[in-house]
C-alpha cells in the first residue's frame, strides 16, 4: 500500500509520544510495514528506527528553528524582591533609573555604604571612589565625612575594595595601605613562581596550602588582581583536579574565598555545586552568591531544586537571596523557628539576604543567645534587616555585654539600622510594653490557631480603645502585640500607621506602613482609600525631609512621586517609600 | 603477546589490592632495559582488563613482554598465602551476560513504546526496566551503558520525542549486535563502545605521541546517577581533532585546571563515538595557556558549517545514543542582534542551543552586549528541529584569547 511519508511520520511520532498500548485510533504496524500480529517488541524497534532515521535526515535541512530563534536573553523568572523601599529598589548598575552610580550626594552614598546589601555597598564604594578622585565636586565637609567613614568602616565583605580605596587616600593611612599593596604584590609574584614550579613537577608542595593562614587570607582578599595562572590554579584546587589537596583543605580554601567577587572562579564553583555535596556545596554557594555573573543564578536554582540536605539548602537559599531570588525564604524562616542548633548559624546568615521587617522578632530572639557566635550573627542579621524596632534591644545588649566582638558587631548594626532609617525617612517608635504585660513570643507555626486569633483581636480592640482615650503609646503596644500573635495580619499595622499619620507623625507612621506592605501587598493595593492615605503620609514626610535638607537623590525621587500624586494618579505603593 | 601471561599479571596485580579500602592498583609503570635500550612500560587496568604499552608505542613488544614476565615471576615467588580476589574486580572479568542484557534492553524499549514517551518518566514499568538493564549489565556499570541511562533519563525529562527515539535506536542497535550470530567488526566495535572490551580481547586503540592539546571546556554528565562523569574536551593543536577525557567521580585522570595546555608524551585513543575517548598516559601540564596556543586553536577550528553538520550527522548516525560531538568553529561572520548567529563563508548558519547550560548562554549574551565578538567558539553540538546548534563552552575574541562559559 502506498503511503504519504510525512503523514506516516506524524502518525508514528504520535504513537511513540502516546504509546502503542494506549493509541487506540492508530496502529503503527501497518505504517511500519509489519504484520498485524507483530509483537510489541518488534514494533518498538521498528518505530524508533524509522523515527530516528527520519530525524537524522532532517539535520541541516532547516535554516533556523523558530524555537532556537526566540529571544534568548530572557532571564529565568525570579521571585519578587520583598523590600519595596528606596534601598530595595536601588540598582547597582548604571543603566537603571534609580542606581547607586547616579547618586551625587556624599551623605546618601555613605548611608548606602552602611545600610545597603553587599552589592549596593560595593557599588556605593565604587561611586565614592569616583567622587573622591574628582575632589572639586566634593565639599570640604563631605570629603572629611567620607574619609572618616572609609577609615572607620569594618566591613570584611568589602575588604578588597576598601583596601584599594584607602590606598588612594592621602596621608599616613594612604601610605600604609599602599605599603600593604606592595607587600601583596611581592607575595603574589612569589606564589605565582611557586605555582609554575608545582605544575612543572619541580615541587610537590601545593603553594596556596603551604602559605601561613594570614598570608593566604591576604593573597585571596585581592584575588581579582591575581594573574590568570594563579586563578586557574585555585580553580584546580576547588574542583579537586590538582591531584594533592585533601577535602578539608578544599573546604578551607572555599571558606577563605567567601567574599571573592572574581568571575574567573565561577566555572569551578559551579562544577562543585553540580557534582559535590554537603559542606563543599554550601561553601561554594556562599561564594557564588556574592559574584555578579549570569551563569550563577540558573546553577543555584537547579541545585536548590534537587538538593535535600538542609545544610546545602540554607546556603543555596541565602545565595539566591543575594541575587534577589527569595524562593528559599519560607524554608529559612521555618529553620529559625524550629531552632535547630546545628543549623541556627546558617539560618541566621541566610536571613541577612532573605529577611525583612517581618522577621525582626524572630531574629531578635537570638540576640541573647548564650553562644556568642550565634548572638553576633543575630546582631549582624538584625543590622542588615534594618528595622527600627531592634534599636532598643541592641542598645540594651551593648550595655550588658563585655564581649568585644559582640560590641563591635552591635556598633556596626546600630549604624546600619540608623542609616537605613535615614534613607527611608523613618523613625522608630517607643513602645510602652508595660500595658501589655509580657511581649508575646514570635509565632511558631505557619497557621493561626483559634486562641491566637482570639487574642489578636482582643489586643486589636484594646488598642482601638486606648486610641479613643488618647493613650497612643499603649495603643501602639497593643497593636504590636496583636500583630505578633498572628501570621501575615496587617490590620494592626495599618492601625499603627494611621494613628501616627493622624497625629502628623509621619516618620513614625512610615515603618508601620512599610511592614504592612511587605506582609500583604496585594491586599493593600486593592484598597484605594488605604493607598491614598499611605501615599499622603509618604508625601508629607517627603516635604518634612525636604525642609530638613534631604539628600539629593532622595529629593529628586520624592519630587517625582509628588508630581505623580498631584496628577491624581494612584502612585504605586512599592515606589512610594 | 601471550594472553595467558597478561592474565597472570592481571591476576597478580589484583591480589595486591584485596579490598577497595586498601586502594586498588590502577596503573604500574616499570622501566625495562633490554638490548641497551631503556623503555617505560605502562600496565593499566581499563574496564577490567590489563592494557600494556611501552614508551616506544608498542603494546606487544619485547619490553612489554619482559615487564609481564617480571610481574608473573614475582607472582610465582610470592611466599605469602594467596589472598582472595576482589569480588567487584572479578565480576568485571566475567563474560557479560549478553543475552540477558539484550533482553533487558529490548524490554526497556518496549516498555517506553507501550507507555509512550510523554508518560515514560513517571512509569513504574520503565523505571523497573532501567533498573533491570543496570542489574544484568557487567559490574561496575560500563561507562557507555551508564551514559546511555543518563541520556535516556534526561531526554525523557525534556520530552523531546526525536531525541528519545534516537537514544532508543542506539539501544536497539546494541541489542542487534549482542544477538548477532556471528561477530562482525562493526558489532564488536559497538559492543566495545557500550560495554568496554570483552575479556581476553585486545581493545582497539590508537596511540598518540608528542602532541600539544588544549583543554577548552569541561562538564559533569549524568549516568546511572547525577554528575557521574567529568568530561574534559581537549583540542589537538596540530590537527584540530577534539578528544574527550572522561573522569569518573572519585577516580583520577590527568591533572590540571580548565583551561590548560597538555604536552602529551603518550596517549591512547579509543575507537568509538565522537569525540573519541582519550587516555593521557604521559603528559606535562601548563595551567596558563599561551596566547599563541589560543591562536592555534582558532587556526585549526572548523570554518565550514556545512562540513560540521555533515560530520555531526555521521557521528550521530554511527552512535545515536552515545555520540555527543563537540566542535570548534571559527565563523566567517556573526550576527549579534536579537539572536546570535554564526555564519560560514557559504552563508550556512549555526545558532546556540538554549535548552542546556542556560547560564552559559546568558553569560555569552551578556558578553556580546558588552561588545565582545567571538573569533572562535567551542561547544557541544546538538540539533533542534533540523537546525545544527551549539551548546557554548568557550570562545575567544580579538582582545581576549579565551573566555570560559
Amino acid at each position: 500500500m502506498a503511503h504519504n511519508e510525512q503523514t506516516d511520520v506524524e502518525q508514528l511520532t504520535l504513537c511513540l509520544q502516546q504509546g502503542i498500548a494506549g493509541s487506540e485510533h492508530v496502529d503503527p504496524r501497518e505504517a511500519l510495514g509489519l504484520t498485524p500480529d507483530a509483537a510489541d517488541a518488534r514494533v518498538a524497534r521498528a518505530l524508533v528506527r524509522t523515527l530516528a532515521h527520519h530525524d537524522l535526515q532532517q539535520i541541516g535541512t532547516h535554516e533556523i528553528d523558530p524555537k532556537a530563534a526566540r529571544h534568548p536573553s530572557v532571564r529565568p523568572p525570579t521571585e519578587v524582591a520583598m523590600d519595596p523601599s528606596f534601598l530595595g529598589r536601588l540598582s547597582t548598575t548604571g543603566s537603571a533609573e534609580l542606581s547607586v552610580e547616579r547618586i551625587d550626594d556624599i551623605a546618601t552614598i555613605l548611608a548606602v555604604l552602611r545600610a545597603g546589601s553587599r552589592r549596593q555597598r560595593r557599588a556605593a564604594l565604587g561611586t565614592l571612589r569616583d567622587r573622591l578622585r574628582d575632589r572639586r565636586s566634593v565639599s570640604g565637609d563631605g570629603l572629611r565625612q567620607a574619609v572618616e567613614t572609609l577609615l572607620e568602616l569594618r566591613d570584611v565583605e568589602l575588604g578588597s575594595e576598601l583596601a584599594q580605596i584607602r590606598a588612594e587616600l592621602p596621608g599616613t593611612q594612604g601610605r600604609e595601605a599602599r605599603n600593604e599593596h606592595e607587600q601583596w604584590k611581592r607575595l603574589a609574584a612569589r606564589v605565582e613562581s611557586s605555582i609554575t614550579a608545582f605544575w612543572d613537577g619541580q615541587s610537590s608542595v601545593e603553594p596556596i596550602q603551604a602559605l601561613p593562614g594570614d598570608q593566604r587570607a591576604l593573597l585571596l582578599m585581592r584575588i581579582g588582581e591575581l594573574p590568570d595562572s594563579v586563578v586557574h590554579h585555585i580553580s584546580a584546587i576547588i574542583e579537586g583536579s590538582d591531584g594533592c589537596t585533601m577535602l578539608e583543605s578544599r573546604v578551607g580554601l572555599l571558606a577563605s574565598l567567601r567574599y571573592a567577587t572574581d568571575p574567573r572562579l565561577v566555572p569551578a564553583l559551579i562544577a562543585v555545586i553540580e557534582a559535590e555535596r554537603g559542606e563543599l556545596v554550601a561553601r561554594a554557594a556562599r561564594v557564588l552568591g556574592g559574584i555578579d555573573d549570569a551563569r550563577i543564578h540558573p546553577a543555584l536554582v537547579e541545585r536548590f531544586e534537587r538538593s535535600f540536605l538542609e545544610e546545602e539548602r540554607l546556603a543555596l537559599a541565602a545565595a539566591l537571596g543575594m541575587l534577589g531570588d527569595h524562593r528559599g525564604a519560607a524554608e529559612v524562616r521555618s529553620s529559625l523557628e524550629e531552632d535547630h542548633p546545628r543549623l541556627l548559624l546558617q539560618a541566621l546568615e541566610a536571613m541577612e539576604s532573605l529577611g525583612s521587617a517581618e522577621h525582626t522578632d524572630l531574629v531578635m530572639k537570638f540576640l541573647d543567645h548564650p553562644d556568642v557566635v550565634i548572638a553576633t550573627q543575630a546582631v549582624r542579621t538584625a543590622g542588615r534587616i534594618g528595622d527600627g524596632r531592634v534599636l532598643d534591644e541592641l542598645t540594651e545588649r551593648y550595655n550588658t555585654t563585655s564581649v568585644p566582638a559582640l560590641r563591635a558587631a552591635i556598633e556596626d548594626a546600630l549604624l546600619a539600622v540608623a542609616a537605613r532609617m535615614e534613607l527611608r525617612g523613618e523613625e522608630a517608635a517607643k513602645i510602652d510594653w508595660s500595658e501589655v504585660g509580657n511581649k508575646p513570643d514570635p509565632r511558631k507555626s505557619r497557621g493561626d490557631s483559634f486562641p491566637s486569633i482570639f487574642l489578636g483581636w482582643r489586643d486589636y480592640f484594646m488598642g482601638r480603645v486606648w486610641l479613643l482615650l488618647g493613650r497612643l503609646s499603649w495603643a501602639v503596644a497593643r497593636f504590636e502585640s496583636a500583630a505578633a500573635r498572628r501570621n501575615a495580619w496587617v490590620v494592626p499595622l495599618i492601625g499603627i500607621g494611621m494613628a501616627f499619620a493622624r497625629r502628623e507623625q509621619y516618620a513614625l507612621a512610615l515603618p508601620a506602613f512599610r511592614r504592612a506592605i511587605e506582609i500583604d501587598r496585594p491586599r493593600i493595593e486593592r484598597n484605594p482609600i488605604l493607598v491614598r492615605a499611605m501615599a499622603k503620609s509618604f508625601l508629607h514626610r517627603a516635604e518634612q525631609v525636604e525642609k530638613e535638607g534631604a539628600p539629593g537623590t532622595v529629593r529628586i525621587e520624592l519630587k517625582r512621586k509628588h508630581e505623580a500624586f498631584r496628577r491624581q494618579e494612584h502612585p504605586h505603593v512599592d515606589s512610594a517609600a | 603477546m601471550s594472553i595467558l601471561l597478561r592474565d597472570a599479571a592481571a591476576r597478580y596485580l589484583r591480589t595486591k589490592s584485596p579490598t577497595a579500602a586498601d586502594g586498588a592498583v590502577q596503573r604500574v609503570s616499570i622501566e625495562i632495559e633490554l638490548g641497551g635500550r631503556v623503555e617505560t612500560v605502562m600496565l593499566s587496568f581499563r574496564d577490567g582488563s590489563l592494557c600494556c604499552v611501552s614508551s616506544d608505542g608498542q603494546s606487544d613488544g619485547p619490553h612489554v613482554l619482559a615487564a609481564l614476565q617480571f610481574i608473573t615471576a614475582a607472582e610465582r615467588s610470592e611466599e605469602a598465602p594467596r589472598i582472595s580476589l576482589n569480588p567487584g574486580a572479578a565480576m568485571v572479568l566475567e563474560t557479560p551476560q549478553a543475552p540477558e542484557l539484550a533482553e533487558a534492553l529490548d524490554d526497556l524499549l518496549t516498555a517506553i513504546a507501550r507507555v509512550g514517551a510523554d508518560k515514560s518518566r513517571y512509569a513504574p514499568s520503565v523505571e523497573t526496566a532501567i533498573e533491570r538493564v543496570v542489574q544484568v549489565a557487567p559490574q561496575p556499570t560500563p561507562a557507555g551503558l551508564a551514559r546511555f541511562v543518563g541520556r535516556l533519563q534526561q531526554e525523557m525529562r525534556s520530552g523531546e520525542i526525536w531525541r528519545i527515539a534516537r537514544v532508543l535506536e542506539g539501544a536497539s542497535q546494541l541489542v542487534e549486535a549482542l544477538r548477532a550470530p556471528e561477530a562482525t567488526r562493526e558489532s564488536e566495535q559497538r559492543i566495545e563502545a557500550w560495554l568496554g572490551p570483552r575479556p581476553g580481547t585486545k581493545p582497539s586503540v590508537e596511540l598518540l605521541f608528542d602532541r600539544t592539546m588544549i583543554e577548552v571546556g569541561r562538564e559533569w554528565l549524568a549516568c546511572t546517577d547525577r554528575a557521574r562523569i567529568e568530561r574534559r574536551y581537549l583540542v589537538d593543536a596540530q590537527s584540530g581533532a577534539v578528544y574527550r577525557e572522561d573522569r569518573p567521580r572519585n577516580a583520577s585522570a590527568s591533572l590540571g585546571p580548565c583551561p590548560r595546555e597538555l604536552r602529551v608524551g603518550l596517549a591512547e585513543v579509543e575507537a568509538g563515538p565522537t569525540p573519541k575517548r582519550i587516555r593521557v598516559l604521559q603528559y606535562e601540564v601548563q595551567p596558563d595557556v599561551a596566547e599563541k596556543s589560543w591562536e592555534r586553536v582558532r587556526q585549526v577550528a572548523s570554518r565550514s558549517i556545512a562540513q560540521l553538520t555533515e560530520s555531526y550527522r555521521r557521528s550521530v548516525r554511527a552512535y545515536p545514543a552515545l555520540g555527543e560531538p563537540f566542535g570548534v568553529i571559527a565563523p566567517y561572520r556573526i550576527e549579534t542582534g536579537d539572536v546570535f548567529k554564526a555564519f560560514d563563508s557559504d552563508g550556512h548558519q549555526l545558532v546556540l542551543d538554549r535548552t542546556e547550560r542556560r547560564g552559559a548562554v546568558l553569560a555569552f549574551y551578556d558578553l556580546l552586549a558588552r561588545g565582545e565578538e567571538p573569533t572562535w567558539l567551542a561547544g557541544r553540538l546538538t540539533d533542534t528541529g533540523g537546525t545544527l546548534c551549539l551548546v557554548p563552552f568557550a570562545f575567544g575574541t580579538r582582545n581576549r584569547p579565551y573566555l570560559r562559559l
